[in-house]
């Protein structure tokens, strides 16, 4: 058992509630599922919730199986972690961000099951949560349908693949905005006789390694998935790389060429 | 107080933010020593064979033919879902749990003790998977902190034995040219060892050998003549010599699908793999013995060079296949002891070589017919053939001469693995006995699709059984004693130092025979048919034993007259535990 794990077993052991700071302020979405996501999201840190994370999303999804939607919290200034989660999925937690050399701030699309809230929350580096987002309204289902995906006979040999861009820098910091699509199925696990089958984890890494951006991925992401970050390379890179993989073992592997750096293409 | 609980927040913020990281460090899992002790160790079942030889003996004797009468339940497990078909796994136990693998590439942990389901991995196959013969798996493999299993779509997975994540996961051969991969892993020396399967699509057999810990390929020993083995990445030596036993480019397609594994003889430090059938099955097409199909390979695992090669059927027309296990074993004979090894072919003889270079010691049937050979020269090792129980060849687009021949392709015995018993000095070998007639066809090959040039079909040669367990003597060849059941045996075989053999039938049974008389000693119906092999261990001072049940196989898939004496039999997919509780 790790340290992390014994200090809050012992916690818990000793106290009940467990959380024992100042009492949280009131859910601005009311939702039914925020007393069991706070202690299981963010156990005992505290929490705020706060304009300056912001969700974009539409106020009903036209496509339960692929919901876009923009989490920024970029306004808070530095942040060490993100979260991205729907209370009402089955899987509430969609995806973990950890910016750390990009901005907090980003988008990609999911599935939903039902109408739900939709949150982001943003660790800043004192150890606080804050927490934004609004309700989305969704006939539902998208999580226990198979993805079309399937209807394809070869939709294997295509796992993996990714299509990637980036865009010249502009603004004042000087972020890269880079979108990228992993070709995955992200089976949930929840259609019978399709065993849960998504991609767990994606770092999009500098020329020389370095790690930008981590993603913790989880089953609610769509099939196919999409992300769009913005990070800061270093100067003159000629191209970024993917790597991550899925619950199975598959690996993901791409390189993404920054083509306004001279030598970056072939 | 105040200063504890200011730790346990801080401590447990970062637990939470800590999402990235990887679980905590596993508990440490058998070693080398661990596997190569297996036979030996009584609380555990650490590789498939219950030790490297595989000799699937337990020396342990609280049960025996006297007390085996109070094996009782101890609880089932359902490996779920709406998958089903054939169970022909060896389930593993170590450190309270026990591991087991499904059909379909399915892997389960359960508690020992509740049969709680402690984790569970559904390996997401592919559409156009290709696996000849039901979509059977036979067991895993444990080492250090991992387990190890093959899939369908012929991949070898490497997954956290305490987490059940995957670790790795390698691509053995591709799916599509008609690869699978069914049998348990081999772990020696820090490698796991693999075999292949596809035999029927003119597939390339072969054995690999990969680093146990990140899953790096270390060497390849294609089983055909004229193909290159590599190590390390480099080409190293030629399997035998290029078209001396295959004509033209026949050897690129070949077959000699390791389909069952291997086995381990830690004494000569020897790998011993089957090689399965050559490919096509019509034998007209390609003159020569066709090495090393149906044969016995002796594999060095450091470099995966050949030692030696034994040859069961040469030239095979039958689909006889050579790829059953090959046990080490002491043969004491006129007063010597001679490091054997045994092997009962699907081709009927029941064969004990020398296991330090290959040599044929004896040959004798172990069934009642054998059509195709009159007898095993002993002196050449080769098989006196009946020439005109070979398969005719196709004229034209006919085709050829139709013959009835035993035994039948699926085999005097199939997969389904045999015991040895160092108490009693006795082989257990479920056996069959059932013949065919089979022609051969005109074929091409062509990638993916089945390369067989034969027809065929399978019919009992008994109004009252076909499945035989017997009790062979190596010393002299001669079967003590049978048990005789309707259905074909399809299960594996385990033998104790209490006296008792068990195996599983397909009308659901898993039973328990005195081993030197053959007595039925004990029985209990699991619910389905029983096609795995069974286990024993001690646990809290007491015997128990273990076993898969779930009917499937290759027999209702290619039974022929068969298939219709067991079509009424239900599927299943359950694990069960028995033991003998304390008095």
């Amino acid at each position: 058992m790790n340290r992390h794990l014994a200090a809050a077993a012992l916690l818990a052991a000793l106290s009940s509630p467990v959380y024992a700071g100042p009492p949280d302020p009131a859910d601005p979405l009311a939702s039914v599922m925020w007393d069991v996501l706070r202690p299981e999201l963010f156990g005992t840190a505290p929490v705020q919730f706060d304009d300056r994370v912001t969700v974009t999303a539409p106020d009903n999804a036209e496509n339960a199986a692929a919901v876009p939607v923009m989490a920024d919290a970029t306004a808070l200034g530095a942040v060490e972690e993100m979260v991205l989660f729907a209370d009402l999925n089955p899987f509430p937690v969609i995806l973990r961000f950890q910016p750390l050399a990009a901005k907090p701030v980003i988008a990609t699309r999911f599935k939903v099951q039902q109408a739900t809230p939709l949150r982001a929350a943003a660790r800043t580096p004192d150890g606080v949560w804050h927490i934004g987002g609004k309700l989305l309204d969704a006939a539902g289902g998208g999580c226990t349908a198979p993805p079309a995906t399937y209807a394809a006979a070869d939709w294997a040999d295509h796992v993996g693949e990714v299509q990637g861009r980036a865009w010249a820098p502009t603004g004042e910091d000087k972020a890269t905005r880079v979108r990228f699509l992993v070709r995955h199925p992200m089976d949930t696990g929840l259609v019978a006789g399709i065993p849960a089958y998504f991609i767990e984890a994606l770092t999009l890494r500098d020329a020389d390694g370095r790690a930008l951006a981590r993603l913790q991925t989880a089953e609610p992401l769509s099939e196919n998935p999409g992300f769009t970050l913005e990070v800061q390379p270093a100067a003159g890179a000629r191209s970024l790389t993917l790597d991550g993989r899925d619950n199975q073992g598959g690996e993901v592997k791409a390189a993404i060429p920054l083509p306004w750096v001279q030598g970056a293409l072939p | 107080m105040k200063r504890l609980f200011r730790t346990c927040l801080l401590a447990s913020a970062m637990a939470a933010g800590l999402g990235l990281s990887g679980p905590a460090l596993a508990a440490d899992g058998p070693g080398n020593d661990d596997l190569l002790n297996d036979a030996k160790s009584t609380g555990d079942v650490l590789t498939y064979g219950m030790g490297p030889q595989a000799q699937r003996f337990s020396p342990l004797d609280k049960l025996n033919p006297d007390t085996v009468k109070g094996l009782v339940p101890v609880w089932s497990f359902s490996f779920g879902g709406e998958k089903q078909r054939g169970q022909e796994s060896q389930p593993l136990i170590h450190d309270g749990t026990i591991y087991v693998t499904g059909s379909y590439s399915r892997l389960y942990a359960v508690d020992v003790k509740t049969g709680q389901k402690k984790w569970q991995y559904d390996h997401r196959l592919p559409e156009g998977i290709m696996p000849c013969c039901d979509v059977v798996n036979r067991g895993a493999a444990l080492y250090k902190d991992k387990i190890y299993f093959a899939t369908l779509d012929a991949r070898l997975v490497a997954l956290n034995k305490d987490t059940g994540k995957v670790v790795w996961s390698k691509k053995i051969e591709d799916y599509k040219a008609g690869y699978s991969a069914t049998a348990a892993p081999l772990i020696v020396d820090g490698k796991v060892i693999t075999g292949n399967s596809g035999g029927e699509f003119g597939i390339i057999g072969m054995v690999e050998a990969r680093d146990a810990e990140t899953g790096e390929l270390v060497w390849q020993r294609p089983t055909i003549e004229g193909n290159m083995g590599t190590l390390n990445g480099k080409d190293s030596t030629m399997t035998g010599v290029m078209n001396a036993s295959w004509s033209g480019d026949l050897y690129k397609t070949g077959g000699g699908a390791t389909w069952l594994g291997g086995t381990y003889d830690p004494e000569t430090k020897t790998l011993f793999f089957g090689t399965g059938n050559p490919a096509p099955w019509n034998s007209h097409l390609r003159p020569g013995d066709n090495l090393y199909t149906s044969s016995t390979l002796a594999i060095d695992p450091a470099n995966g060079d050949i030692k030696w090669h034994y040859q069961t059927t040469p030239h095979d027309g039958w689909d006889f296949d050579g790829v059953n296990e090959l046990v080490s074993f002491d043969l004491k004979k006129d007063g010597q002891t001679i490091k054997a090894g045994a092997k009962a072919d699907r081709n009927g003889f029941f064969y004990v070589l020398d296991r330090t270079n290959g040599k044929l010691l004896s040959a004798s049937p172990f069934v009642t017919k054998i059509t195709w050979a009159k007898e095993i020269d002993v002196k050449t090792g080769r098989p006196v053939y009946n020439d005109d129980n070979r398969p005719g060849t196709p004229v034209g687009a006919e085709k050829g001469t139709s013959v009835f021949a035993a035994p039948a392709f699926l085999g005097a015995k199939n997969w389904m693995p045999m015991a040895y018993s160092p108490a009693t000095e006795l082989f257990y070998v479920p056996a069959n006995e059932w013949g065919m007639d089979i022609w051969n066809e005109p074929i091409t090959y062509k990638k993916g699709a089945a390369y067989l040039g034969a027809g065929f079909t399978i019919k009992p040669l008994y109004d009252d059984y076909i499945g035989a367990l017997r009790a062979i003597d190596p010393k002299t060849g001669k079967i003590v004693w049978e048990y005789k059941n309707p259905a074909p045996l399809w299960g594996g075989v385990l033998t104790t130092g209490g006296n008792l053999v068990f195996t599983g039938t397909p009308e659901g049974y898993l039973k328990a025979f005195d081993a030197k008389s053959g007595k039925e000693v004990w029985k209990f119906n699991t619910g389905s048919g029983v096609v795995g092999s069974p286990v024993t261990w001690e646990q809290d001072g007491e015997q128990y034993v273990a076993v898969v049940s779930g009917w499937g196989g290759a027999v209702p898939l290619w039974g022929g007259d068969v298939a219709k004496l067991v079509k009424d039999i239900n599927q299943g997919g359950s694990l069960w535990v028995f033991k003998l509780p304390k008095a």
